[in-house]
């Protein structure tokens, strides 16, 4: 799943621009977060891998702004497992293990919209890298730390 | 006495011991267990060495590479490794590479620790060196590339490693700060701390009974020796440190990492283990301490001062926890150094030990038990912003605009610091502000205050809170206390004054 960020303007806000979107393409989104009142508003929403190029033209057409946040990547070659970036993550993405390894849980991290942990990493072993490489990303790497 | 009732072994016993491979080692994490499910005459009965460990950011870390000569022969002046410039402190072709030197590149992101460790796994680094020439050292410049295995001789030599134990630092001003702790978010969001705490090698001979001048070690992944107490070591109060010395071809680059710290600089984290022979019951209870009968400080980094204010002591225990309690807030606390490669280093001293690799060493001397940190003797004093600040001209946030701005022309001041009844800062207004006011025609100062104030302390030097005016492109800091209690204003007329600028 991707996550993507809408902003809407103040002439959008009244328009269901988002149910309009889920019917025409037929795909099923989920919703983070929302935040709206008169003047705008900030959608964060879910969407499948495949789906995303289709969901951010069709929001774009109707004069959405997109943006698709950047994903984080610990190189697991790199960290040393110091720990630095576990208690920064402000949405506990992040968590040591018992055998004191650091785990990197990808479905809880907000990606580039947060970035708090990518400059505090000693080791560089922390990178922001855009969605389109996600699979290429997901694939490659043996040391993603999933659950 | 049979052999059965001993209360003492030496050294030379267990070494006996490891060369037949009977000689039974744990780590310092197996020793405490044993020692609390079957006391401490039977530890002693079973156990001879304790390994111990600790992987860190150690700053103070380098490395002493001899060359070789180049023909023509160069007495080298200047010299960088990967743009790393290094020291040069000795004749001709000696160099020392310092892990906190940064690349001229890459600053910050690069530097001497980084270096040490591609050299260690063997990889090709580039030499640059300049020199003014001399009859008998021609040569006024050399470029090459080089591997360790190119050098003479390829030295660790650290001054200062192994910290007993360390701060836990925390931040309690408006801003992140960047620290050799790494990053600290505002208003004590975070907390970090380093050390392995149990783990850590003098913690579990801290009255250095073992551990003294000439003791073999595990460091960076190779074998090497204390050669000293390290600089600033201050065992009285459980703050020792170590001089380190090991040939860093052997070593690994696993455990002798380069790290990079935004904006403080680069570091290296070194892998260092001590085996503790248990000569006796006592070095059995020293071995068994635990990470809840072990302290240390949190310590606010944001007041630029040697002398930063302590908050609380806290035990390993709970700073392992992940969380402590500040000012009755809960605060998540990260771990700076690795406590997983901690337990490595340990664990590979007992494999090196099991395998008959490595057999212990008595000191031939002991290290000092009394010295302690002085501060350095300073000859000019430099200012503070309490040196400078002046009365503020306030206002109420009730106010007429009309009324504030007579009072900036009477009192011929740029700015007015809104406070409330009780003198806490809320806002401020600029000449500008009321300007701008007027000609749009607003009545209310709510309207036109900033209420995300930049402020200086009292305390703070002079330079830092010059700095923070640059670096926001303001012009004057209100000066608070720690309540947000208004005590003055410093601006950078008052800087450029005294510091001339």
């Amino acid at each position: 799943m991707a996550r993507i960020l809408i902003r809407l303007n103040e002439n959008l806000v009244s328009e269901p621009v988002v149910s309009e979107v889920i019917l025409e393409n037929k795909v099923l989104v989920a919703i983070l977060a929302a935040h709206i009142n008169s003047k705008g508003g900030e959608i964060v929403l879910e969407v499948p891998d495949e789906e995303v190029d289709k969901i951010v033209s069709a929001f774009r057409q109707k004069g959405a702004t997109v943006t698709v946040p950047k994903l984080i990547e610990i190189d697991s070659d790199r960290c040393f497992n110091c720990g630095s970036c576990v208690a920064l993550c402000p949405v506990e993405a992040i968590s040591v293990t018992k055998d004191l390894s650091i785990q990197f849980n990808k479905e809880k991290c907000v990606g580039s919209v947060c970035n708090i942990c990518v400059d505090a990493c000693p080791a560089r072993a922390i990178n922001s890298v855009r969605y389109s490489n996600a699979e290429h990303m997901r694939s490659s790497s043996s040391g993603y730390r999933e659950k | 006495m049979s052999k059965q009732d001993q209360k003492t072994r030496t050294i030379e016993e267990i070494n006996q011991k490891i060369i037949k491979g009977d000689a039974q080692v744990l780590t310092a994490e197996e020793m405490k267990k044993l020692v609390e499910s079957s006391g401490v005459e039977v530890a002693f009965k079973e156990v001879d060495v304790v390994t111990t460990g600790t992987f860190g950011a150690m700053c103070s870390s380098g490395a002493l590479i001899n060359l070789g000569h180049s023909d023509p022969p160069i007495k080298i002046q200047r010299a960088w490794l990967n743009d790393v410039e290094v020291c040069h402190p000795g004749a001709a072709v000696d160099l020392f590479i310092g892990a906190t030197n940064s690349c001229e590149k890459k600053p910050f992101e690069y530097g001497g620790g980084h270096v040490i460790q591609e050299l260690v796994a063997g990889n090709e680094v580039e030499l640059r060196a300049t020199a003014y020439g001399t009859d008998c050292y021609p040569r006024a410049a050399v470029k090459t590339t080089i591997t360790k295995d190119d050098l003479n001789q390829f030295y660790l030599l650290n001054f200062r490693n192994c910290y007993q134990r360390y701060n836990c630092a925390i931040n309690g001003s408006d801003e992140t700060i960047y620290t050799y702790m790494n990053k600290l978010l505002p208003r004590m969001r975070n907390a970090t701390f380093s050390g392995a705490g149990e783990l850590n090698p003098l913690m579990n001979d801290p009255d250095y009974e073992t551990i003294g001048f000439g003791t073999k070690i595990f460091l960076g992944g190779g074998q090497g020796y204390i050669i000293g107490e390290g600089t600033q070591h201050s065992p009285k109060n459980l703050n020792g440190t170590l001089m380190v010395k090991g040939d860093a071809k052997k070593m690994s680059p696993e455990f002798l990492q380069g790290a990079a710290f935004t904006r403080y600089g680069t570091s290296m984290y070194v892998g260092l283990g001590i085996p503790i022979p248990i000569l006796n019951e006592g070095l059995v209870r020293k071995t068994a301490i635990r990470d809840t009968e072990i302290f240390t400080d949190v310590i606010d980094y944001s007041v630029m001062r040697r002398d930063r204010p302590n908050l609380r002591k806290v035990s390993y225990a709970e700073l392992k926890s992940g969380a402590i309690t500040v000012n009755g807030k809960r605060v998540r606390v990260s771990s700076l150094s690795s406590l997983k490669m901690a337990k490595k280093v340990a664990q590979t001293l007992k494999d090196w030990i099991d395998e008959r690799e490595f057999t212990l060493t008595a000191p031939i001397e002991r290290l000092p038990l009394d010295t302690v940190v002085k501060p350095m003797r300073q000859t000019q004093e430099i200012p503070f912003v309490s040196n400078v600040m002046h009365p503020v001209v306030t206002c109420m946030e009730n106010e007429e605009i009309r009324a504030i701005a007579e009072r900036i022309v009477t009192k011929s001041v740029n700015h007015i610091v809104v406070i409330d009844s009780s003198g806490k800062l809320l806002g401020i207004v600029t000449s500008w502000d009321i300007t701008r006011a007027m000609a749009e025609g607003k009545k209310a100062l709510a309207d036109i205050e900033t209420r995300r104030v930049i402020t200086a302390k009292p305390d703070e030097p002079l330079e830092s809170a010059s700095k923070r005016m640059a670096q926001h492109n303001i012009s004057a800091l209100p000066v608070v206390d720690s309540d947000r209690k208004v005590l003055g204003i410093v601006t950078s007329e008052d800087v450029s004054k005294l510091l001339g600028r």
